[in-house]
Order: C-alpha cells, then structure tokens, then sequence
C-alpha cells in the first residue's frame, strides 16, 4: 500500500480506479481517462497532485545555493515568478525537474516529483556546505490541487479571487478566503490555461470543495493521473522516469530553450551541458506521429534506414488528435528531421512513424 | 449489458460462449474491459489461423497499457470482429454482443474448457 494525500477517501466516494504511482496510491481515472482528457481540454478539471514534493529555501544565501544547483540563472528570477529548471548530477544527467518559485527575497518553493522527493532532498542537504541556507521539506505538511483547462480562470472568479487579482502566467500569489489561505500559481502540467494551489493539508478538502462547487456550471470534473499523462504528452511536456532520466541531460532531452546559456556561477553538471549546446549531443529527444496502426509505448526501439536509432521515451494514444503519437530519443548522427519517416519496433514488427514538431496539440496559455 | 447465457469465463478474462457445434464465440468479459478503461487499439489474428489453448492470439490496448488476449479454448479463427478494429471502444460499450474478438472452430473446445468458469462462479472469485 503506498501513501496516501488528504483526498484518499474523496477519491474512493467518487469511485475512482486507483493505482501505486511514485509510491503513492493515487487516482488513476474516475469515469474515463478519454472523457476526463477531453473535460480538461473543453472546460475544466481538478487534479489532486499532492503527492508532489514542497522544499522552502531560505537564508542569506538561497539565491547562490540554487544558483550552484540548477542551469538556470535563478539570479534573474523576480519575487512571484516562477521558473522551470532542472537538477542536473555532475554528469549533466538529470536528478530531476522542478518548478522553482521566488515567494520574497531570499525564500524559495521547489516543486519536485513525487518519486524524487527524498532523492532531491538528500541532495540538497548534501550541496549546503559552504551556504547560508535553510531547508525545509514540507511535502508531508502541505497538499497541492491544480485546476486547468479554459474555464480555469473563471471558476477562480467564482471562488471570490477576482481576475485582476488571479496571478498572471508562471508566477505565484498568496491567497486568502474565508478560512483557507495558501498559495495560488498559475502554472500547470497540461498545455492549458490553469493554477495550481499549493495550500496546507488542513485546508485541502474545503478548497477541494469549494473549487467543485464554483466548478459546477461549467463541467469542472476531477482527473485522474491518467488523463494527466495523455494531456501532458500532447503538451509535449517531460515525464521524468519517462523522458528525463539520470542518463539525459537537458541538451539531449530538447530543454536547451530552458538554460541560461550565459549563467556565470558554477553548478553541477556545467561542464557537460556547457559542451553540449555548443558542440551538441550524442542524442536527441523528437516528438512523432504513428502514420501505420500501432501505438508507441515508453521503451519500444526506433529504426531509422534499416538501423536501430533510440528508443520510445513517451508514448499513446493522443485523444485529442485521435492518433498515436510518442517521443524518443534518437542518435543524432543520423540527422533525423521534421517529416522523416521513423519506425518504432512493436511486438516485433515495424511500424511507420512521421517526425513532427512539439508541442503537438497548440499551449493555450494566457500569457499577459 | 446482458451477460449470455452459457458463457464459460478464464482466470485471465476471457470468454468462450457456443455457438453452433464445434464454433464458438471468443471474447473479453465485462470485468476485462472495465478494468482496461478505454481501449483504443485492437489487433486481431488472421483467419486460418490455429492456436493452442493459452496461447497469444490478440493484443487490446487502452490509453495506459497494451495487453496480451489468451485463448481460453484452442481452435482455428474462422472469423475475426472487423469492426473494433476500426472502432475499438466498441469493446468497452458491448463485450458480448457487439465486441466479440473473434470466432472459433474445434470440435474438442467443450472437452478443452475444464478448468474455465461459468459466469457466476467466476464473478465470485473476482470479490
């Protein structure tokens, strides 16, 4: 039996199939992950992703221990902004992806994925010497929902956080209603509009309830996880364990819009990335579309003329498009590019695939 | 939905239902498809071809995984359902009546069946 988030006995009174993911029992689908997907991409949907990892970082020298830790230039993040970074080892591969929040100065909100969160945590611990730094884990203390999809921002409304005041997109706000007050960010895992609530589990059932209730006149239903893996693969966004492993770095993993290229200071895994984006990578991640029946699952081969080239990272079933799509790595030498035809191996036979640009279903972020 | 009458049910979900001598109907049962979710992909065998019992015959995927489908009676497929393969989620609406996987033919299928369970009893060892 894995652990369980505030909303465990919500999930089972709602009848969801539940399933281990990251060693959390967590909903997998309610109704249908189809319907769920498509609810998302049409209206609006509640996902409890409280499984995921909240570290506060704090102390004089916050800002340089990040700065030692991730590829990003943490320096130029402004207080309420928020910034997706990854943890790279002194190889360059990848502990893995976060999302960075600067609350004020010096006080930081790491996001982390839930199967990574002792696995981060202990390497933060082991990179603070040297810093002035406070580390708190607060995963256990606090739950987190996110509401997306394009009536997101109208049921925030309802909930009495006017839209003047809803934070823009990839920053974070404090909010206070009623009893209940936490963290509102408009960021998400989906390619749609939305926010996610990062609030203490004491008031994660009534903001639970209180979201459902506003959420009511425009057919917000709650997600599963697995609607938010087929929603967040049309995104093209990455899934570590997935597409992000110790073994990819950012370079290879198509991430390098992400880096700071200039970034100055030191960090784990410089020299590696740094050679990367100037001289390249032995691999590189594409997004394709199955053109032959097949679907493409995490871990099939991809041949290219004849020859393996990689292998599947992420793949399925794309409801939106109504076709099977996935995305892999590749050996860059074989300069595979847009409109090559690939094969993915499944159950031993070869089926044909088109190299297509990601995202493959457009984001529809408000960006203001 | 209605469940047939007569179908015999496998411990790995699969149902062998009579239906004239020596042919009978294959298929998934409405537990198997519920527990997929919705399933979007469905390859089939070729008719003509032979199977043992317990062997491989067809692949169902839904959204999250792909699973391999057992024969639970050897035989020859003398018809294959076309028309999930073009719309899969026909399985998940109708497992037994418009879903059937494909049908097979072997005089012995009944002597073969032993070990799979009538309806009832297979729904009991699923509680």
């Amino acid at each position: 039996m894995g652990k369980r988030t505030v909303f465990y006995n919500k999930h089972i009174e709602l009848g969801a199939k539940m399933v281990e993911f990251g060693g959390w029992d967590m909903p997998v689908q309610y109704t249908s992950i189809i319907e769920e997907h498509k609810t998302v991409r049409n209206s609006a949907g509640l996902f409890d992703v409280s499984h995921m990892g909240q570290f506060f970082i704090g102390g004089k020298q916050s800002l340089d221990f990040l700065q030692s830790l991730v590829p990003q230039d943490i320096s130029k993040l402004k207080i309420s902004k928020a910034e997706y970074c990854q943890l790279p080892n002194d190889n360059g591969g990848l502990i893995d992806d976060l999302i960075i929040y600067c609350l004020e100065e010096n006080l930081y909100l790491v996001i982390a994925n839930a199967a990574n969160i002792d696995k981060d945590f202990d390497w933060l611990k082991s990179n603070t010497d040297g810093f002035d730094v406070t580390l708190d884990n607060k995963s256990e203390e606090y739950s987190m929902l996110a509401l997306q999809g394009p009536c997101s921002s109208a049921i925030v409304r309802k909930i009495g956080i006017a839209e003047a005041l809803q934070p823009h997109f990839f920053t974070i706000k404090k909010f206070g209603m009623d009893s209940i007050n936490g963290y509102i960010a408009r960021t998400g895992y989906t390619g749609e509009d939305g926010f996610e609530f990062i609030i203490k589990n004491e008031y994660a059932l009534m903001l639970w309830e209180k979201l459902i209730e506003a959420g009511k006149e425009y057919g917000l239903k709650p997600i599963g996880l697995g609607a938010r893996d087929t929603l967040r693969l049309e995104a093209a966004l990455m899934l570590y364990g997935n597409d992000l492993t110790d073994k990819t770095t950012p370079v290879e993993a198509g991430l390098k819009w992400s880096l700071s290229v200039d970034k100055t200071q030191n960090y784990h895994g410089k020299e590696v990335i740094v050679n990367q984006i100037k001289n390249g990578a032995d691999k590189k991640l594409i997004g394709f579309v199955m053109t032959e029946r097949a679907i493409p699952r995490h871990e099939y081969e991809i041949y290219f003329d004849g020859h393996k080239t990689g292998f599947v990272s992420s793949g399925g079933y794309s409801p939106t498009l109504d076709k099977n799509i996935g995305m892999g790595y590749v050996d860059t030498k074989d300069n595979i590019t847009l409109d090559a035809t690939i094969e993915i191996m499944v159950r031993n036979k070869l089926y044909k695939a088109k190299v297509v640009k990601r995202p493959f279903v457009t984001k529809k972020y408000k960006i203001s | 939905m209605i469940v047939p009458e007569g179908i015999l049910c496998s411990k790995s979900h699969e149902y062998l239902l009579e239906d004239s001598e020596s042919v009978y109907t294959v298929g998934l049962t409405d537990y198997a498809v519920e527990q997929l979710g919705d399933i979007v992909f469905v390859e089939l065998p070729e008719v003509g071809s032979v199977f043992e019992k317990g062997e491989v015959f067809a692949t169902v995927e839904s959204v999250k995984a792909a699973s391999e489908i057992y024969m639970p009676a050897g035989g020859k497929i003398v018809e294959v359902n076309e028309k999930i393969v073009e719309s899969p989620e026909i399985l998940n609406e109708s497992p037994y009546e418009e879903g059937w996987l494909v049908k097979i033919e072997n005089p012995d299928a009944h002597a073969e069946s032993g070990d799979l369970l009538e309806y009832s009893d297979y729904k009991e060892e699923l509680e």
